[in-house]
């Protein structure tokens, strides 16, 4: 896979990349093969929809970018929209080129971001 | 010293490409390549003997079974130790393991300290720390210096909680009377670090005569001479497949007088005695230890894989490594006097195996290794499977180049070559 311009610039400047005040929905995820992790917090409207997102967390350049991109395309979504969206199309955003060694790194926010819905308001 | 480019016409997928460029293969500490000779070794078991050993009388159970005696006998020479000291096992992930839940379960009681070191590799760190849990012992660690070398002394512990309760310190000042068993690493796979067995072992016999010494020989056995006789352990598990032999082939040396003490790791064919409906009796070691159909194919695969390391020499094989790694630590901290790199480990070949280990500053090691891949460069990239010495070093991740018999010169300078383009793409 390339190393495309876009993944760059999402890694080197990070789109909503903070914390963010309670109370929000909190979730934090590894990767035990890497040491990599990712804190989401956002906020969803009454009707289950991403309204607000944030994140942080320590990675290399596809899991940065992949959060990153994935931070502006979710707003507005619900669960089953995610979920429709899914893996496919987080590789999609990072250029549809991910080796299964990576896919790892490509999914840590994805896999965050599904369990803001169901986890708790705090 | 052997012919390199011998060496590497043995080894068919060295020719192979990755995309357009020419495999450079620098991941030999997470798995070697293998010659011809080993890949003709097995072809040859599966086209002409395959047959279930110690089962038949026909000729090509006894053809079989001869093979993998003829392994065995290898391998046991290979490490000088005696035919019934060699089990075999999947690798030194189940050698290990194997230990843990036999002798380690018989005879670490609630009380008992188990002393491993933080260069461990998992494999011969969870193990001890779930026995310790399960049946409430201690865990000691021995600690590391800034170059990842042991740190024997005895300069004070500290206690680390977390789900356990552990303490670190040198050497030294773990060894008691508590303490039932030392294992520990010959070679980190993660640093590099040669560790001073010698030093280790008489250590032990003067402060806590009692306990076993468990060595992880898996970077060890493929790479220096090893001489169970001189080791001054009980124990030491390795991989064949991190030596030239297929995957599925390890081997457990245990002292005879041990393993004949100890209870079966697994029941079923192979490893009994005598068999009533009213109770049974075991075989004794080797077979013990060995339930059910082994991998056949892997133990004869590995006895060519021994053949083809003895004939190298294995004092050749350690000269070459070390040949390699001295001009790879070389070369290497010229990157590091640019800025360019952090390098991890011994800085003297004489203490490192052929393992080097860095990263490229402000980028991390899965996006180094990605880039180094393009131009058909394989190295690891990650935790290692060690991940509290990555945490010691306060990284998240390592990228590590390692080397083999078939390593050359050559692809260490073209390594060099393309870490500098790392920075470059991400734009630092």
């Amino acid at each position: 896979m390339d190393y495309r311009q876009e993944i760059i610039d999402h890694y080197k400047h990070p789109r909503n990349f903070g914390d963010l005040e309670e109370p929000c929905i909190a979730v934090r995820e590894n990767n035990a093969a890497c040491g990599d992790m990712v804190e989401v917090k956002g906020t969803l409207t009454k009707e289950g929809r991403v309204h607000v997102l944030r994140w942080r967390g320590v990675g290399c350049a596809i899991s940065t970018a992949a959060a990153s991109m994935l931070s502006e395309e979710v707003v507005g979504m619900d669960k089953s929209d995610l979920e429709k969206f899914g893996v496919d199309g987080v590789v999609g955003l990072l250029g549809g080129e991910i080796n299964a060694g990576r896919m790892k790194c490509a999914t840590l926010a994805y896999n965050a971001i599904l369990k803001l819905f169901t986890t708790g308001v705090r | 010293m052997f012919d390199i480019r011998k060496v590497r016409a043995d080894f068919p997928i060295l020719s192979r490409k990755v995309g357009d460029a020419p495999l450079v293969y620098l991941d030999s500490a997470a798995t070697s390549q293998k010659p011809k000779q080993v890949l003709e070794a097995i072809n040859d078991f599966y086209t002409k003997h395959n047959a279930n050993i110690h089962r038949g009388v026909h000729t090509l159970s006894a053809e079989a079974t001869a093979m993998v005696d003829a392994a065995r006998g290898k391998v046991a020479k290979f490490i000088n130790a005696k035919t019934e000291e060699v089990v075999f096992v999947r690798n030194a992930t189940e050698g290990l393991n194997l230990i843990a839940y036999t002798w380690g379960r018989e005879n670490i009681k609630k009380g008992d300290v188990v002393v491993v070191s933080l260069l461990e590799h998992h494999s011969n760190l969870v193990p001890w720390q779930i026995l310790c849990e399960e049946v409430g012992a201690h865990l000691r660690i021995i600690e590391i210096d800034n170059e990842g070398r042991l740190i024997l002394d005895g300069a004070g512990t500290t206690q680390l909680t977390g789900r356990m309760t552990v303490t670190t310190g040198g050497l030294a000042s773990l060894l008691d009377e508590r303490v039932k068993l030392v294992a520990v690493t010959a070679v980190s796979n993660v640093l590099g670090t040669i560790t001073p067995l010698a030093e280790i072992s008489a250590l032990i016999k003067k402060k806590a005569p009692q306990a076993k010494l468990v060595i992880d020989g898996a970077q060890l056995v493929p790479h220096m001479k090893t001489d169970v006789a001189k080791l001054g352990a009980d124990f030491m598990a390795f991989s064949g497949h991190k030596m030239l032999g297929p995957t599925g082939s390890g081997v457990i040396w245990g002292k005879k007088e041990i393993l004949e003490g100890m209870k079966p790791f697994l029941y079923g064919g192979d490893m009994i005695g005598e068999v009533k409906l009213t109770g049974t009796t075991w075989a004794g070691p080797p077979s013990k230890f060995e339930a059910g159909t082994p991998d056949i194919a892997g133990i004869i695969g590995l006895g060519a894989a021994v053949d083809y390391l003895t004939n190298l020499g294995m004092e050749n094989v350690r000269e070459h490594e070390k040949e390699l790694i001295g001009y790879a630590l070389g070369e290497m901290e010229k990157l590091e006097k640019e800025g360019l790199v952090t390098i991890y480990g011994p800085r003297s070949a004489e203490e490192r195996g052929g393992v080097l280990t860095f990263n490229v500053k402000g980028v991390h090691a899965h996006d180094a290794a990605q880039v180094l891949d393009k131009y058909g460069i394989a190295v690891r990239s990650g935790q290692h499977c060690g991940a509290p010495i990555v945490e010691r070093f306060k990284e998240m991740a390592m990228a590590r180049a390692s080397f083999y018999v078939y390593t050359s010169k050559e692809e260490i300078d073209f390594l060099i070559e393309k870490i500098r383009e790392v920075p470059k793409i991400f734009q630092i």
